[in-house]
């Protein structure tokens, strides 16, 4: 078997592993069928969203939304994802309702419609334990107040920074916010007091030195003017489950004295109880990265090729692709992907497609950069006796030129696909429930950042060492051959 | 009967004008040797003979074809003319067989055996039949060479073009390629030789052209441009030389 034929056998091997990994794995369904309504909600609120151990999704809104559902008898999948990206989600026609513990502000008012308000809840602060500096707003002039993006707590932060000489510091997700206070980054975080309350329960160090402030009412939301008919059934099942008694048992479940509290596991402990959901992680990462390298690295051979032929129109493409793609930022890309695309044309794509597409498009650039520069690397006289053979200019650039140009960029491709894979890491701002993601999720409900970013950059460590392992050892295979 | 012809042929690098207008008819196996000091345009030239290099002016005939009329398919009239190369072009990727065998494959469809065969006879001429499946990184500069000649002759084309093909080789291994070539010449090739080898031109060129300054200086048979030049150029180069 000669050098081409191998490295297609791999390349094939590679793209069906893919393809039979996304089409068993895709998280996002979209539409699965006509009444299905897809539904937002946050990745790591508890108590009112987040994953159990088993890896389902429980919580106050999710089970609220389950009985509503059933007492209305309509279908629905759930959506989770960071609070504001739920939102922009949401704004973007992208899932038919939202409900994530969101509080019925004017602002929002603006741009959806709400149900009718399911729980009484406002901001509170909180301190780390040990910390005897604060005991009111007025002792957090000079100090740094951790909030979440997009919340009413951020909401009342900035008013309280009005008066106070406060610095705002902004996460995406509650975990994050309390380790920043636990780890003394910020002095205070604002958040809803239940959900504050619950994760003190489980046994967060912090304590309130603050009563909660009053007046804020979750509910649950559609885009302005849309699913008008989900809305109505919303607030019909909720008006159900609020006089059978149903509500009750829900919010006794998670916020009465008798809800369970877990333990806290150690290294080993989080590891092994969570063994399954970081595994799965794992393969979304892998599949993401392998499926996106395999589209760049043919799109990015046919655009590298496009910069080294005479046409200087095609010249000019590659340029052009090259210079925006390399410009835009991969969050920014993963967003536009997913926010905007959908609104300017009027579709639907899942978050794990746009993920695809995004790290496809943002790879592609790179890898036509290293394929510019292989080419450039094999001496011009190869193409010459290759034409002079009569060979055409295709013809020699596939038999000739190319698979020695390969040979120079495998390093550098070994090193782009190292990147693609640590890159994915990004899309979980989409919601793509990655192993990034799925570490923050598992954090969200055991309150144990230190160990569990240890577990997920080891695994980074230890499938990337393997996958260079591997790589080395086919580019060895690749050149012996000579 | 002509077998390659070029009228008035000019080339530029931008403002610098390497070829200044040249024409030369060569006749079907007849071997004609470019001489010239270096820098006088005699590689530009022979390159602008299957249009490697564009041509600015001027005219390309092979076979009656011009080569200089866009809508001629140059890499029919290129399958034609072998060429090679100073520094011999081998594809390092391919073996020493899939070097010469892989252009009559994609062009002629020869199957694979048909084109072994050919490769095998082919080989055995220039006496490498035994490097079959070697890669060119294991050859001597003259083996790479005379397999380079082999891989040009795959094609079986009626006129080879030599670019300086002992140039960059070892001086005990010109002999090899060099005897390869007059056994060619020897054969009734029609061949354009661009050459410090004085040797070959004097022993089996049918003419000598003296290039300088891209011009075609003086012509002749080699007896009487070696052994009575004309021109003070021609004096002055052969004096340096000889």
């Amino acid at each position: 078997m000669n050098t081409n034929m191998k490295r297609v056998t791999v390349f094939g091997l590679l793209l069906l592993t893919a393809m039979l990994f996304t089409s068993t794995m895709s998280p996002l369904k979209g539409h699965a069928e006509e009444d299905t309504y897809l539904i937002a909600t946050d990745v790591t609120f508890a108590p009112f969203e987040f994953q159990n151990e088993d890896g389902d999704y429980v919580g106050i809104d999710i089970e609220l939304l389950a009985a509503i559902a059933e007492d209305q008898g309509f279908e629905y999948e759930l959506a989770p994802m960071n609070f504001s990206a739920g939102l922009q989600a949401l704004e973007a026609n992208q899932v038919d309702g939202m409900i994530a513990a969101m509080g019925i502000t004017p602002e929002r008012e603006e741009s959806f419609d709400f149900s009718n308000p399911y729980f009484e809840s406002g901001p509170v602060m909180a301190v780390r334990d040990d910390d005897e500096d604060i005991s009111s707003y007025e002792d957090l002039d000079g100090k740094t107040l951790a909030v979440k993006v997009g919340t009413t707590g951020a909401e009342f932060a900035a008013e309280l920074a009005e008066e106070y000489d406060i610095e705002i510091s902004q996460f995406e997700d509650s975990a994050t916010m309390y380790e920043d206070v636990l780890a003394g980054h910020s002095d205070g975080a604002i958040e809803d007091y239940p959900v504050m309350a619950y994760a003190i329960q489980q046994g967060l160090d912090l304590r309130f030195p603050e009563e909660p402030e009053l007046g804020d009412e979750y509910g649950f939301a559609v885009n302005l003017g849309q699913n008008q008919e989900l809305l109505e059934m919303f607030n019909a099942g909720l008006a159900n489950v609020l006089e059978d008694g149903t509500y009750e048992e829900i919010v006794e479940r998670y916020l009465g004295d008798s809800s369970e509290v877990a333990p806290r596991a150690g290294f080993f402990g989080l590891l092994q109880a969570n063994f399954g959901p970081l595994m799965t992680g794992l393969g979304r990462t892998l599949v993401l990265t392998l499926v996106s390298f395999a589209i760049a690295l043919v799109a990015g051979t046919v655009i590298g090729l496009f910069s080294a032929t005479p046409s200087k129109v095609l010249n000019v493409i590659a340029d052009i692709y090259v210079t925006i793609l390399r410009g835009i930022p991969l969050i920014v890309l993963a967003f536009f992907m997913y926010f905007t695309v959908p609104q300017l044309f009027g579709i639907q794509i899942t978050a794990f497609t746009a993920g695809i597409i995004t790290l496809s498009l943002n790879t592609t650039a790179y890898i036509a950069e290293q394929v510019r520069g292989g080419l450039a690397a094999v001496d011009k006289g190869q193409l010459e006796a290759a034409r002079s053979l009569g060979l055409p200019y295709g013809v020699s650039m596939q038999k000739v030129v190319l698979p020695q140009a390969v040979k120079i960029m495998i390093p550098s491709l070994i090193n782009q696909f190292v990147i693609t894979l640590k890159d994915t890491s990004i899309l979980s701002v989409i919601g793509i429930v990655e192993l990034t993601q799925t570490g923050r999720i598992i954090i969200a409900r055991s309150y144990q950042s230190g160990a569990m970013w240890i577990i997920v950059g080891l695994m980074y460590l230890v499938i990337i060492t393997l996958l260079t392992k591997l790589s080395n050892m086919i580019e060895r295979r690749l050149i012996a051959n000579d | 009967m002509t077998k390659l012809k070029t009228e008035a042929l000019r080339k530029s690098f931008g403002e610098l004008e390497v070829l200044k207008g040249l024409d030369l008819e060569v006749k079907e196996g007849e071997v004609v040797v470019i001489i010239g000091p270096s820098g006088s345009g005699k590689s530009t030239f022979l390159r602008c003979m299957n249009l490697l290099e564009e041509v600015s002016d001027g005219r390309v005939i092979v076979d009656d074809f011009d080569l200089t009329d866009p809508k001629q398919d140059i890499n029919k009239i290129r399958q034609n003319v072998g060429m090679v190369f100073q520094q011999f072009n081998l594809f390092p990727h391919l073996s020493v067989m899939d070097n010469i065998t892989m252009a009559p494959k994609q062009l002629k469809d020869l199957s694979g055996e048909d084109a072994r065969t050919l490769a095998m006879r082919l080989l055995d001429s220039v006496g490498m039949s035994d490097k079959a499946d070697a890669y060119p990184s294991s050859l001597s500069g003259g083996q790479k060479q005379r397999v380079a000649i082999a891989r040009a002759l795959a094609m079986e084309p009626d006129i080879m073009l030599f670019d300086e093909p002992t140039s960059a080789l070892d001086p005990e291994m010109v002999g090899e390629v060099l005897a390869v070539m007059k056994k060619l010449a020897e054969d009734g090739m029609t061949m354009v030789v661009v050459t410090h080898e004085m040797g070959f031109a004097r022993e089996m060129a049918d003419r000598v052209i003296f290039m300088d300054e891209g011009n075609i200086v003086e012509e002749g048979r080699p007896e009487q441009l070696f052994g009575n030049p004309q021109n003070e150029r021609t004096r002055d180069f052969l004096d340096k030389i000889l």
